[in-house]
């Protein structure tokens, strides 16, 4: 079963996440972190196949993480799940720096899934 | 048509209930999104469209109405106005102002779109172009604006109309309520509720997006946000949080409208607030839209849009 972090500062999105993840039979959630510095910290730690992670977050944001991310981990897989996934400026920064794949908020499981499948 | 007219009292059933996509997409994003081209394809297209669309400064000097070091002037002169490039270089005696619109046409006229970018790189042919483009419109077709008045005199009035609008269709989406929108007023202070979820807009516009909840409204954007059946039970920190998620949500397709429209929106992480009985005032130099919004039976929620002037 692939591990997943999930990364974003707002709860219930979290809650969300954890629930499709670990309802998928495929995916494992292994931990939350809510902001860029925290999401580095746990991905040592927990060591996760794949991060869902959000883009505007106090502190560190999204983006800021994933230079770093791709940089110290060569293995894993960052998603972006974020609001922002429509502006195209956003979207082509985070492919650029080496996101999979973005995916915009508002989600549904199904969508989710098929995304992280296809990693 | 107006908003509060008659024919819109339930907005809920001119709008395709919960579909696979609920976000304000552009096309590339569509693409990646749904597996029908790789992150690779849509990069080597992004890298082909940055080769060939010239910027406005880059074009002016194509077309020989401009230099280098007359952009390079302008570039200076911007650190200290808040302008846009071509309207500085019109007000500098650089550019003539026909020549300015010129130089935009071109830059139209000879835009390479993302289809025609991933068609060029190989990624799709035209048929199957011409499919998918069928299928984002439809997809979109949700978060096509419609009418919305603002009092006379706003700055920026269709920016905020679309983010209205978009609040509204987002109602109706993701938390899947049934409202009545009556019409936008200015305001000079804004009403009290029992909570209110604000997130700050910086870019082209400067503005606080704010969204007032009842208790009963709180929990039913709890409800939706979190697919719980019920509610009870759970930490007012984790209600509050849902609020400000929708409006994180709102907010977020409110900047990628906004980027197709051609204007820069960025937005930062929401807080709560929790106002005073007598409400809160307008600061000074901004101006107050309020668009209230009922839901159900008597609950109240209410959209205020502080803009600096």
């Amino acid at each position: 079963m692939k591990k997943v972090l999930v990364v974003d500062d707002s709860l219930s999105v979290a809650r969300q996440l954890e629930k499709i993840i670990n309802d998928s039979g495929d995916f494992i959630c292994v931990g939350h972190a809510k902001n860029g510095a925290e999401a580095i910290k746990v991905n040592h730690t927990e060591n996760p196949d794949i991060i869902c992670m959000d883009m505007n977050m106090p502190g560190m944001d999204g983006l800021t993480a994933l230079r770093s991310l791709v940089v110290l981990d060569k293995e894993v897989k960052v998603v972006m799940v974020t609001s922002l996934g429509g502006v195209g400026d956003k979207f082509t920064e985070a492919l650029k720096l080496g996101a999979k794949n973005v995916i915009s908020k508002p989600f549904e499981a199904d969508n989710v899934l098929q995304i992280l499948r296809a990693l | 048509m107006p908003v509060n007219s008659g024919a819109r009292i339930f907005r809920h059933h001119t709008i395709t209930t919960r579909g696979s996509d609920m976000a304000v997409k552009f096309f590339g994003q569509f693409l990646v999104e749904k597996g029908l081209v790789s992150r690779e394809s849509i990069l080597a297209a992004i890298d082909l469209q940055e080769q060939k669309n010239l910027k406005l400064g880059e074009m002016g000097v194509s077309m020989g109405y401009i230099t280098q070091a007359d952009i390079d002037r302008a570039h200076n002169a911007q650190f200290s106005k808040d302008m846009k490039l071509g309207d500085l270089l019109v007000e500098m005696g650089i550019l003539a102002l026909n020549q300015l619109q010129e130089i935009i046409t071109r830059q139209k006229e000879t835009h390479l779109y993302i289809g025609e970018a991933l068609v060029l790189v190989g990624a799709l042919n035209s048929e199957q172009l011409q499919q998918h483009l069928n299928e984002f419109k439809l997809d979109q077709a949700p978060y096509v604006s419609d009418k919305i008045e603002l009092p006379a005199g706003v700055a920026n009035s269709k920016t905020w109309e679309m983010t209205a609008d978009l609040t509204y269709k987002m109602i109706t989406r993701v938390l899947d309520l049934q409202f009545r929108a009556e019409k936008c007023q200015t305001v000079n202070q804004l009403g009290s509720n029992f909570m209110m979820a604000a997130l700050d807009f910086s870019g082209d516009v400067e503005a606080r997006y704010i969204l007032s909840v009842s208790a009963e409204v709180q929990k039913m954007v709890a409800k939706a946000i979190l697919r719980e059946e019920s509610v009870e039970g759970e930490s007012v920190e984790i209600l509050e949080d849902t609020v400000m998620e929708f409006i994180n949500v709102v907010c977020g397709n409110v900047a990628a409208k906004a980027s197709q429209m051609g204007q820069v929106i960025n937005i930062n992480p929401p807080v709560t607030i929790h106002p005073p009985a007598a409400g809160l005032p307008v600061p000074e130099g901004h101006t107050a839209l309020c668009f209230p919004i009922h839901v159900g039976e008597g609950e109240k929620m209410e959209l205020f849009l502080l803009i600096r002037q």
